[in-house]
This record gives C-alpha cells, sequence and structure tokens, in this order.
C-alpha cells in the first residue's frame, strides 16, 4: 500500500473533543483498511484565511498531521464520508504520497 | 580544382618527421640511454578546481508544513512567489519550492495575497531590486 500523508484541518476545539475527533479518524482510517504509521498535533492556530464550511465562518482551526498506509481505491470513499455528516472536519484536502 | 593544385604545390617539410623524444631505436640500443621523462607532465586532478556551485536549499529538505521557509520565498506585500531570478535557486528546488507554496496554500498552511506578518522579520534571502 502506498503511503499517505494526511492534513486535516479541524475546527476550533477543546482538548476533549480533538482527542475524541482524533479517536473517530483513526478508527474510520482502519475501517476502511489503513495502517496508521503516526499522528501528530500541530497545535491550534489562527488560519492563513477564513474558511468557510457547514454555514460557518472558521479563523482558527487545529491541526493534525497522520502518515497513513492506505489502499489507493478507498481514497474516495474516506474523503466522501469525511466531508459528510461530521461537522468537525473543515478542511481535508490536505492528501498526497509520501 | 584551382584550390587543389594551390594545396599539392605547398610542400609539407614536417610530414614523415618524427620528434626527436619518439625516434625509434633498434632493439639493440633499446634499453640504453633512454630519453629522462621527469620533465613530463604528471597526471593530476585540476587542483584548482571550484567547488561545485550549490543553491541556498541545496541539501535542505522542502516540505509544505514549513510554512516559514516558503515565506522566504514570497513576496510581503502581494505573496507572489518570486521568479529563479529573484530567489537565485537552481531548477530542482525552485520547481520544489513552488509546489510546496501551491501546496501548502491549498491546505490551509500559508496565506495567499500576502506573507504571514509574524515571518516579516526574517533573514532575506532574495535579492529583490525595487524601483527608486
Amino acid at each position: 500500500m502506498p503511503r499517505y500523508e494526511l492534513a486535516l484541518i479541524l475546527k476550533a476545539m477543546q482538548r476533549p473533543e480533538t482527542a475524541a475527533v482524533l479517536k473517530r479518524t483513526v478508527e474510520a482510517l482502519m475501517e476502511r483498511g489503513a495502517v496508521v504509521r503516526n499522528l501528530e498535533n500541530l497545535g491550534e492556530r489562527s488560519l492563513p484565511y477564513k474558511i468557510s464550511k457547514h454555514k460557518e465562518r472558521h479563523r482558527r482551526g487545529g491541526m493534525l498531521k497522520t502518515t497513513v498506509w492506505f489502499p489507493g481505491s478507498m481514497m474516495n470513499v474516506f474523503f466522501d464520508r469525511l466531508r459528510g455528516p461530521t461537522f468537525d472536519c473543515i478542511d481535508h484536502d490536505g492528501s498526497f504520497r509520501t | 580544382m584551382a584550390v587543389r593544385a594551390v594545396g599539392t604545390a605547398v610542400r609539407r617539410p614536417w610530414r614523415g618527421l618524427v620528434p626527436a623524444a619518439l625516434w625509434e631505436r633498434p632493439r639493440r640500443l633499446q634499453h640504453q640511454g633512454q630519453p629522462d621523462h621527469s620533465d613530463q607532465p604528471i597526471q593530476m586532478e585540476n587542483p584548482y578546481k571550484e567547488p561545485p556551485k550549490r543553491c541556498v536549499l541545496c541539501g535542505i529538505n522542502v516540505d509544505y508544513k514549513n510554512v516559514q521557509l516558503l515565506s522566504q520565498f514570497v513576496s510581503p506585500y502581494t505573496g507572489c512567489i518570486y521568479g529563479r531570478h529573484i530567489t537565485g535557486l537552481c531548477n530542482k528546488k525552485q520547481k520544489e519550492v513552488t509546489k510546496a507554496i501551491k501546496r501548502a496554500h491549498v491546505f490551509g498552511f500559508m496565506p495567499v495575497m500576502f506573507k504571514n506578518p509574524s515571518f516579516l522579520t526574517d533573514p532575506k534571502i532574495c535579492n529583490v531590486k525595487y524601483p527608486e
């Protein structure tokens, strides 16, 4: 499986909520047959530009970076799930092969 | 044809003459009094060779997450990526930097229309000349 780097921007949330989102993300990844190599929290910072998502304008966001071995065929499925009813993930475009 | 004629008329006295150092000796005298080759130049690598030219980022890994590094190659007023003649980077690194900057824009790491104010006091790498 090729190795991917996934950068997620989450809504600015408290610590326990971020942890919950982290857990959900990892579970979602593993469901689709990924092997999570490492997970980093790049902290909460103010975004370079305002991002509008789910009828809200965000100025601050928490950044997560994951290195994953992921089957490339599952890419679309995974992103559909991210774009779906979860309201925490603002920006998930950051995924590319390392 | 006229040229031909002129060519053959000119004498070439050096044809058939061999430099003294390379004259062939008869077998009997072969190992006697060999001409001294100690003043011939010694084969060696050029000692005055300059080290290969390196650009500022040679050996440094360029990453889309390293926003501070990428911001050094971006205009503070417009956020435009500087060209090769301003940054002074080699082909490969310029391409890497451009791609990383565009990635950082899309992924929400780096501002697009301006340079992040906290990076304005970073050391200047690019030689931008403003008209007076």
